[in-house]
């Protein structure tokens, strides 16, 4: 017994394990595997590093900048980008620089927020579906399946139109309220092949409760399709807010957000173009990056799909 | 009173292609301290056999028809599955065919052993990792207190056998059924991972149920064995008296595959197989079961009465129309010698 005990533990101990005099050893865990595959990505790297300076630069530059964002002066209307405003100024003579970065706040703050809320309600319906299974699961699916048949724009609009007031907050609700359904379906997905698992099996037989079961063995493993869930998400709600607003019925002036300030500028799109384009950019960089981000984070954590 | 006694159970799978005896009246009972094997190929319900006891068939499609699972007195079949959930791991626990993916890869051994714990014993989080400790030590895990807060990848497949009968043993259950505990392991492993099963049993004074398709890992450990065929008992008796003596034409079959290294009167020659297949376990027909493989099946009952179990001689029971001792010299199996 001892004998085969030592030749097992000499096995086991292979490459990688720790030596007997406790030098220090790499423990490769996943987080750290998947940062490795994520920042050789070449293009989700870049895109990930811009998302951030968009993200700290719309935290950080209405503190830092000596202009008040809502302050009017017709002195100062319609100037090209100039060392003073950097993105030039609207029409009322507003500081853009400043007003972009607020804008992109407001914007951030709702795609943000209606990602939270659609992970949330995916994967309590996800999970609920996928865990109980059988009949519970299939009229479950059913419903959704019924869902996937409201179009995601008009039925926002429709509950903006219902709620009767417009804010960051009913913005959230109107953008969740139709694109929960991917994330359902994905988290009920994995965690129908989860439960499959042995180890679930065994913890059954040692008695553990099904909430244990879901919180410990079933939903942490879902976290890395939930991350890249966020970041499929996210461009999808930022558009939608973009779009509500561009067409008046989002966020509405004073208040600025990237697709009311796209608004704003297409009245005076022929004589002073800044005004459009430095949102549009700024909506068109921010999507693209979490595209990207979501596409190098698919690969960095499921290794296995990627095509090489 | 044994410590567990099943009665008559009878588990059916309801599958859209009719219904599935996978358990199909089976009783025994199993005294404390004792060890019973239970054999049979795969597919004869050796293991739906050991979920039932510990409900954990999947069900639907898997239900207890009949019978019942007496432990400590109460009916397991019967209790409520939160009053099971408190059995589970505490009273009975089990140890799984594969120990490369009963451990969850993503949670340390210590998270999962003190979990395990602290779901049956009111206990602070350091009181339950010291008995980790003591656990890993107990099934010879070397260096257990460095090793807690490793994660499962970086253990061999015996190793993870020895931390998964950790788990097991870690609330003091007084039943360990353990499914085909070292079908998965290096033959040099099968050894030390019985020897280790062996010797915990008898230091936790526990009953155990060892289940394998591997007659040479139930000589060794098993105090009675169960042959199963075919969702059935097709002979149970005394492991002495079953190796000695085995009755029931399946058993001997099993035996005749079985290689010999040692031992007087040894069998020589090629090892024999079994021929054909085990019947289809949607609606087996009302005969035997074993008759289309059976080399003494003739023109008699086989072919229309089920026989029943019966005690061939005291606590040898078979159920066979044909058990060696009453066919010697009578009639001689039609395979050729080769």
């Amino acid at each position: 017994m001892s004998v085969t005990g030592a030749r097992e533990e000499a096995l086991a101990s292979g490459p990688g394990a720790a030596p007997a005099s406790g030098a220090p050893i790499r423990q490769s865990n996943l987080w750290k595997d998947a940062w490795g595959r994520y920042v050789r990505n070449k293009a989700a790297a870049i895109a990930g590093a811009v998302f951030v300076v968009v993200l700290l630069y719309c935290l950080i530059a209405p503190f830092a900048s000596p202009h008040d964002p809502d302050a009017v002066n017709f002195a100062l209307a319609s100037q090209t980008p100039s060392l003073e405003h950097p993105f030039g100024t609207d029409k009322f003579g507003r500081d853009l620089f400043t007003r972009t970065a607020l804008g992109g706040r407001v914007s951030m703050l709702i795609g943000f927020g209606a990602t939270l809320a659609i992970l949330l309600v995916g994967v309590i319906y996800g999970a609920i579906s996928g865990f109980i299974g059988g009949r519970v699961d299939n009229g479950l699916m059913r419903f959704l399946d019924a869902l996937y048949g409201l179009p995601y724009l008009p039925f926002a609009i429709i509950t903006l139109a219902i709620i009767g007031r417009t804010n960051t907050w009913t913005m959230m609700i109107a953008l969740s309220i139709a694109s929960w359904f991917t994330t359902a379906r994905i988290v009920r997905g994995q965690v129908l092949t989860l439960k499959e698992n042995d180890y679930v099996r065994a913890a059954k037989a040692v008695g553990a409760r099904w909430y244990r079961i879901l919180g410990r063995h079933l939903l942490p493993n879902t976290l890395g399709v939930l991350i890249i869930a966020i970041f499929l998400e996210l461009p999808g709600v930022i558009l939608g807010e973009a779009f509500l607003s561009f067409i008046g019925l989002g966020i509405s002036p004073p208040d600025a957000s990237w697709g009311a300030m796209a608004q704003e500028g297409r009245t005076v799109f022929r004589s002073h173009p800044t005004a459009i384009i430095v949102p549009s950019v700024a909506i068109a960089t921010l999507v693209l990056c979490a595209n990207f981000v979501a596409d190098g984070l698919r690969d960095a954590l499921d290794p296995r799909t990627r095509e090489t | 009173m044994p410590l567990l006694e099943v009665n008559d159970l009878h588990t059916h799978f309801f599958t859209r292609e009719g219904v599935v005896r996978a358990v199909d009246g089976i009783s025994f009972s199993l005294e404390k301290g004792k060890t019973l094997g239970i054999v049979g190929e795969s597919g004869c319900g050796k293991s739906v056999t050991a979920l039932s006891i510990m409900g954990l068939i999947p069900k639907p499609p898997a239900k207890i028809v009949s019978g019942s699972v007496i432990y400590d007195g109460q009916d397991l079949t019967k209790l409520p599955e939160r009053k099971l959930e408190d059995v589970r791991g505490r009273e009975i626990a089990m140890i799984f065919q594969d120990p490369m993916t009963s451990l969850n890869p993503t949670l340390t051994l210590g998270i999962q052993i003190t979990e395990t714990i602290r779901r049956h014993y009111d206990v602070p989080k350091a009181q339950a990792r010291k008995k980790a400790i003591e656990l890993l030590d107990e099934v010879r895990i070397p260096r257990a207190s460095e090793r807690l807060d490793d994660y499962p990848h970086r253990f061999s497949g015996g190793m993870r056998q020895r931390v998964m009968i950790a788990i097991a043993l870690s609330c003091d259950p007084k039943l360990l059924i353990a499914d085909e505990p070292t079908t998965a392991l290096d033959v040099t492993v099968q050894a030390s991972v019985l020897d280790l099963l062996d010797d915990l049993k008898a230091e936790h004074d526990m009953g155990m149920i060892l289940i394998t398709h591997d007659m040479g890992v139930v000589a060794e450990s098993a105090d009675d064995i169960i042959v199963m065929y075919a969702g059935q008992v097709v002979e149970q008796a005394s492991t002495l008296d079953l190796f000695d003596r085995p009755e029931h034409p399946y058993t001997e079959a099993l035996l005749g595959a079985l290689p010999q290294i040692e031992g007087e009167g040894i069998r020589e020659g090629r090892l024999t197989a079994i021929p054909g297949r085990p019947p289809d376990l949607i609606d087996p027909p009302k005969a035997c079961r074993f008759a289309p493989r059976c080399p003494y099946v003739g023109s008699d009952s086989c072919a229309e009465h089920m026989p029943e179990l019966r005690e061939l001689r005291k606590g040898h029971w078979v159920r066979s129309a044909h058990p060696s001792t009453e066919r010697a010299g009578v009639r001689q199996p039609d395979r050729a010698p080769a």
